[in-house]
């Protein structure tokens, strides 16, 4: 029973104090958020539009953009609205209509449409080269509909279907981000990992506090042996590591609609990963006597890792150096076993060997937080 | 009958012996005040007998039963109140007794009932529900001795609690430690201010360099060293025959004429003092006043060390 109330008095007051409510709860799904759209596939692009005289030639122009449901375009009152938009960001790119677009083809002169895009905006590239694709399609058109009546050359020349040559795409081998994942599925299994070692990591920074303020001894003082003392503030640890992941896991299925698929493969990778963060944060709550030292050593660790094991960048990304140092990191494990079963649909069975070799990274971390702490805690 | 019985305690730190066959006892009732400067071996002589360190050698008993670290039963007849305020900052202060009367074994219910309790007993009911963190030091200080007291021990031991406090609460925390000792509870007392030990120790064990170097009641230890009352009495008249008179005492001493009055020593100066005034009148001199300095423990700790006790 006192294990428990240590490990709850842990939990209770790590989630309570206040910027450990910031960085444990809002900074995560901010993260999620951003990386998501760094990183995940799919996600729509947005195309500023302003002028024209709205007449039926320039929204079949808007309309060609938006075939496809890729793009969404957002309309502006003016070229100084779109132009601030596209600076700040807020639309991928801006499309200028001239005023008497219409008029102006249908007379049979031309329209000079002028495109907004921002410099070194991987989205932004991605749109400009769909808008280069989109207009000469439409000016092509609007040149067949000068061979005669305007009208009637225009409606033909929609109709007509010229015999081209069709693209198809496919994966050869398994595709690292599948059709149709959510651009959050791609982030959040990173951010799990991240966190959940980082939290328990800067957390360790408690046992420190616990040994300095003389709390340890008090509680020592009390009828409550030693091995209750340590599997209370074990538990603690696990608990802290457990409640983080669990947030963001809940939390992004919510607000994000992350499918964290096959639910006892998630919470075994879950709680596996929980012991390895619970473990290195007793182990450095146990070596320094000082926080100061804690936090620093949290952050670096805590960074160093994730970076080194794919969950900053996505470890598909890395060069083959470094994602065989990242084998060395419990993250890279953890992120292959997520990967697994968001991407492509594993079970618990598909993520054996990921599941085993974090099992092996809890086991030693764990053990030797466990020794170190109580070494750290009792005083022989 | 004694609470707590201690033998031949012994502990080292590498080379260093901090306690060094450390022996007494704290009966019923009794407040023991362990005396002695910075580095003494106070701290981790109560830390033995607390259980939250271990020994190199000697026994301890708690109630007629043997005491180790590992001792649930005895550790539930001692409160334990460390030298700095052992509490949580970021919880308030019945949260903070709350979990730790959870850990002394009550139940949910009977833990707040007795947090209540032991906040009233310090003065701190109205304050109970505020963070620690937002407590002065008396406060906090206070709050640390009530934490000591969650499970109603027949042993408190209080090392150092009025260290850096304000009068006030050092007057609160001395009022606690009667009313405790007047319920029965047994008090181990360190200190390093001779003042405390003698306003509030009803024995004192004067410890230096891990060693117990002489222990009884203050003026047990005042006769041990020989040490004698200085009386100074401001009068007028024949001060030279007043010496004279004086002199002829035979448990006076040291008997000089100063520029208002004469000064002498003597061994009681209580049980002497109607036969000095009586000589000093019997002269033709007016007495205006008198001052007794009887010898305090600070010239106890002189004597026996050497040295002062704040040296």
């Amino acid at each position: 029973m006192k294990v428990w109330i240590i490990a709850g008095m842990n939990l209770r007051r790590t989630f309570s104090e206040r910027t450990n409510a910031f960085f444990m709860i809002a900074m995560p799904f901010l993260m999620i958020f951003v990386m998501g759209l760094l990183f995940g596939p799919g996600q729509q692009l947005r195309l500023g539009v302003a002028g024209g005289d709205q007449g039926p030639l320039a929204r079949d122009l808007v309309t060609a953009l938006t075939k496809g449901e890729r793009v969404a375009v957002e309309p502006f009152g003016g070229a100084d609205a779109l132009r601030q938009a596209v600076e700040r960001g807020e639309v991928q790119g801006g499309l200028l209509i001239p005023a008497g677009y219409d008029a102006g083809l249908r007379g049979g002169g031309g329209a000079e449409v002028r495109y907004l895009s921002r410099a070194s905006d991987l989205r932004s590239l991605d749109l400009t080269a769909w808008v280069r694709s989109v207009v000469p399609q439409e000016a092509a058109v609007l040149r067949a509909a000068r061979l005669g009546p305007f009208d009637e050359s225009l409606a033909a020349a929609r109709r007509a279907e010229a015999p081209g040559v069709e693209v198809k795409v496919s994966t050869a081998g398994e595709a690292i981000f599948p059709e149709g994942l959510g651009a959050f599925s791609v982030s959040a299994p990173s951010l799990v990992l991240l966190y959940t070692f980082l939290s328990s990591l800067t957390a360790a920074v408690g046992l420190v506090a616990l040994r300095r303020s003389g709390i340890a001894r008090r509680m020592y003082a009390t009828p409550t042996p030693a091995r209750t003392l340590v599997a209370g503030e074990a538990l603690g640890r696990l608990f802290i590591a457990l409640a983080q992941g669990l947030l963001i896991m809940l939390g992004s299925a919510l607000l994000f609609g992350v499918d964290w698929g096959d639910p006892l493969g998630a919470a075994a990778l879950l709680v596996l990963f929980a012991m390895v963060g619970g473990g290195a944060a007793m182990l450095l709550g146990s070596l320094f006597d000082k926080e100061g030292p804690v936090s620093s050593a949290a952050l670096i660790i805590g960074m160093g890792l994730a970076g080194a094991g794919g969950t900053m960048v996505p470890l598909e990304s890395l060069g083959e150096t470094m994602r065989s140092v990242a084998r060395f990191t419990p993250h890279a494990w953890g992120y292959e076993g997520f990967a697994e079963l968001v991407r492509h649909g594993a079970g618990v069975t598909g993520i054996l060997p990921q599941l085993g070799v974090l099992a092996g990274f809890a086991a030693v971390l764990f053990s030797a937080g466990v020794w170190a702490l109580r070494r750290a805690l009792i005083r022989p | 009958m004694a609470v707590l019985e201690v033998s031949g305690l012994c502990k080292s730190f590498g080379e260093t012996l901090a306690v060094d066959g450390l022996g007494f006892s704290v009966g019923e009732g009794e407040t023991y005040g362990l005396l002695g400067p910075n580095g003494a071996g106070k701290t981790t002589a109560i830390s033995m007998i607390a259980g939250v360190l271990g020994r190199d050698g000697g026994e301890v008993r708690v109630g007629g039963q043997r005491h180790h670290p590992a001792g649930r039963r005895t550790k539930a007849m001692i409160g334990y109140v460390p030298q700095e305020p052992a509490l949580y900052p970021d919880l308030t202060g019945r949260r903070n007794l709350r979990f730790f009367a959870r850990l002394h074994g009550l139940a949910r219910e009977e833990a707040g009932r007795r947090a209540a309790e032991v906040l009233e007993l310090v003065g701190l009911t109205g304050r109970g529900d505020d963070l620690v963190g937002t407590y002065s030091g008396g406060m906090a200080r206070r709050l640390n001795i009530a934490a000591g007291l969650l499970n109603r021990p027949r042993l408190l031991i209080l090392d150092e609690p009025t260290a850096g406090v304000d009068p006030q609460s050092r007057n609160a925390i001395f009022d606690a430690v009667r009313r405790l000792t007047a319920d029965g509870v047994a008090v181990l007392y360190t200190t390093h201010y001779m003042e405390e030990a003698e306003r509030l120790c009803d024995r004192v064990g004067i410890l230096d360099g891990g060693r117990m170097r002489a222990e009884g009641t203050r003026r047990e230890l005042v006769a041990l060293v020989g040490e004698r009352d200085q009386v100074t009495l401001r009068a007028e008249g024949d001060l030279g025959a007043a010496v004279r008179a004086l002199a002829a005492i035979a448990e006076a001493g040291e008997v000089s004429e100063r520029e208002d009055g004469v000064e002498l020593l003597v061994r009681d100066a209580r049980a002497v003092l109607p036969r000095i005034l009586a000589a000093v009148t019997g002269t033709g001199a007016s007495v205006g006043s008198v001052e007794v300095r009887e010898p305090d423990l600070e010239a106890v700790f002189l004597h026996l060390t050497g040295r002062a006790l704040r040296d």
